[in-house]
């Protein structure tokens, strides 16, 4: 019986934060609904009584969803290039090759984790405003694929560590020559890890904001954190837009998060046992 | 295409996993060259010259030696933005976090829940926020805190605890309690969930023989829980302070680093001189001070690992 009522205690407890924790989210979607009659007022009410979708037409009417354009192609692009070409084959010879240097190489993968972008920002605006990156979906998609990578490589090695080494000897035997041996049997059993990877690098290059606003200063090449945070900006702030756009910009992140989160925990986990 | 089969299993026969180790290797340690550290020698180059966003096109402006580092040292905006980068922006947030992250992960982790099968939800529920992007979780509570129309405001005048509303964003009383909030609010699940795992990870015997030797619950956390989690709790704790410590984006959204330069911090002191002031020169000036502090926490952070993993 007591056991019973400290353990409803615990639960009360643990979900009323949960309920603090959630409530700006539910804030959120519950905003984005409202017309701005029942926005801009100073009564409170939490669910309100004219739910609309006025304001997801409203984004439509702002341009926003070009900017969602900008980010799906950017983040894609980037993704793919990231995970399938430069961390896949340098975390598989990591995890599989014995050379000389490569420990340093994994320190080197691992300062470069933990570099702070903000201090790049301005040398690479003057590298790419030389190079006439600046305003270019190329220099952008490039700067995504650099600062995706070295986690790419971290989560892939950790991966690539849990599949047994017998299967590359195998695939080997059998006449597969290194290219063809990571392509044709490594990277499609490792699909569970590799899916994982790519979500977490899209959700970090859809977040992305510094390196957005300082190389994209075109209006029309401007991904979704910068064009939401451009309606912040303004004097007469539409609440009720501002709400609905965010919704919509949490739809992809929210989903992967959800979904990997699991597997994330895992890699994490993996990661910090390994360093 | 079988000559070049042969050329390949040729090469993968001696030297073959140098050749393909580096091979494979390369194209990421190029693209890390290229972007991480020539950026970094570059900006150490601008700071020694005294150049605006405007003569980029023209070329490097003007050699003017430690001139913007002379003028970084008499700057009291430097020690405003590194104090505020230091106590409130990192101290605040990372202690709030570790705290916060420890009890909700005991909470999560609690046979009450696991009893009541709410330990799946729960952990789903509170890694929500970790979804949201930053820039969404800066508009959500700025909403929120609107002097006039936001949530908080409303609910602590029904509340009556105050008659006045609270101007979140721009009393320099507050200002810093909100920004806080954000941060804690949108980056506290990355605490949690790792200390979960952490959790997870200690053998559930150690709990029942210490309740055989009739140890309480404070016995069992003191002696048991917080030893062995001491190792997830320094890495998250090292993580989480290089992450904030270098933030932007918070700031920048929230307040602009206002009122005045009330909240301006290191990193935002970097966009504002380099691309508000079009100081280019200046702007790298502190972007060459933040790498030398993180520079500083990274041979900290690798020698504390080092000696941990030489001692286990």
């Amino acid at each position: 019986m007591l056991q019973k009522i400290r353990d409803l205690f615990i639960v009360i407890v643990t979900f009323i934060i949960i309920g603090l924790i959630l409530f700006p989210f539910f804030w959120m979607i519950v905003s984005s609904l409202k017309p701005s009659t029942q926005l801009l007022t100073r009564e409170l009410q939490f669910i309100g009584t004219q739910l609309t979708l006025k304001n997801y037409h409203g984004i439509i009417e702002v341009g926003f969803f070009h900017f969602i354009l900008n980010s799906i192609l950017v983040c894609t692009t980037a993704t793919i290039i990231c995970v399938g070409f430069i961390a896949s084959p340098a975390a598989y010879a990591i995890s599989r090759y014995r050379f000389s240097g490569r420990s340093s190489i994994l320190a080197m993968v691992g300062f470069t984790q933990m570099f702070p972008w903000v201090i790049l920002v301005t040398p690479v605006f003057m590298i790419f405003w030389a190079l006439h990156l600046v305003n270019s979906y190329v220099g952008l998609i490039v700067v995504y694929i650099a600062i995706t990578a070295p986690f790419s490589i971290y989560m892939l090695v950790g991966y690539f560590e849990t599949i047994p080494k017998a299967l590359d000897e195998a695939a080997v035997v059998d006449g597969c020559s290194p290219l063809g041996t990571i392509f044709r049997v490594i990277l499609p059993i490792s699909l569970p890890g590799l899916v994982a990877t790519s979500a977490y690098t899209f959700a970090i290059t859809w977040n992305e904001f510094i390196f957005a606003l300082t190389l994209m200063t075109q209006t029309e090449k401007k991904t979704v954190p910068v064009g939401l945070a451009n309606f912040l900006g303004q004097y007469t702030t539409d609440w009720g837009i501002v709400m609905a756009a965010s919704v919509v910009a949490t739809i992809p992140t929210a989903i992967f998060f959800l979904l990997l989160q699991r597997h994330l925990v895992a890699g994490l986990a993996v990661g910090a046992v390994k360093q | 295409m079988s000559g070049a089969r042969v050329r390949w299993r040729k090469a993968g026969g001696l030297h073959g996993a140098r050749f393909y180790g580096y091979t494979l290797v390369l194209p990421a340690i190029a693209l890390l060259i290229f972007f991480f550290f020539i950026p970094s020698f570059y900006n150490v180059e601008l700071s020694f010259h005294k150049i605006s966003l405007f003569e980029t096109v023209r070329g490097r402006g003007k050699f003017v030696g430690l001139e913007n580092f002379a003028k970084l040292i008499r700057d009291p905006e430097f020690y405003n933005a590194l104090k505020n980068t230091t106590f409130w922006l990192t101290g605040a947030t990372v202690g709030l976090r570790l705290l916060l992250g420890f009890v909700l992960a005991l909470l999560l982790n609690s046979t009450a829940l696991k009893r009541w099968r709410l330990a799946d939800v729960g952990r789903i529920l509170v890694f929500i926020p970790w979804g949201v992007p930053p820039v969404v979780a800066v508009t959500i509570w700025k909403w929120m805190l609107h002097s006039r129309y936001g949530v908080v405001n409303l609910i602590f005048q029904r509340l009556g605890l105050i008659q006045q509303p609270i101007f979140f964003l721009t009393d320099t009383s507050v200002v810093w309690i909100s920004i806080i909030l954000v941060i804690v609010w949108r980056e506290l699940p990355f605490a949690v969930v790792t200390f979960l795992a952490g959790l997870q990870s200690i053998p559930q015997e150690l709990y029942e023989v210490a309740r055989i030797d009739g140890a309480g619950w404070f016995h069992e956390l003191r002696y048991i829980t917080i030893p062995l989690l001491k190792p997830v709790i320094t890495i998250v704790a090292f993580m989480i302070t290089i992450w904030t410590f270098n933030n932007f984006v918070y700031v920048w959204l929230f307040t602009r680093g206002g009122p005045g330069n009330f909240t301006h911090v290191l990193g935002t002191k970097v966009y504002f001189e380099s691309f508000v002031n079009y100081k280019i020169g200046y702007g790298a000036t502190f972007g060459v001070i933040m790498t030398v502090i993180m520079m500083v926490f990274a041979l900290v952070y690798f020698s504390t690992l080092f000696k941990r993993s030489v001692n286990v």
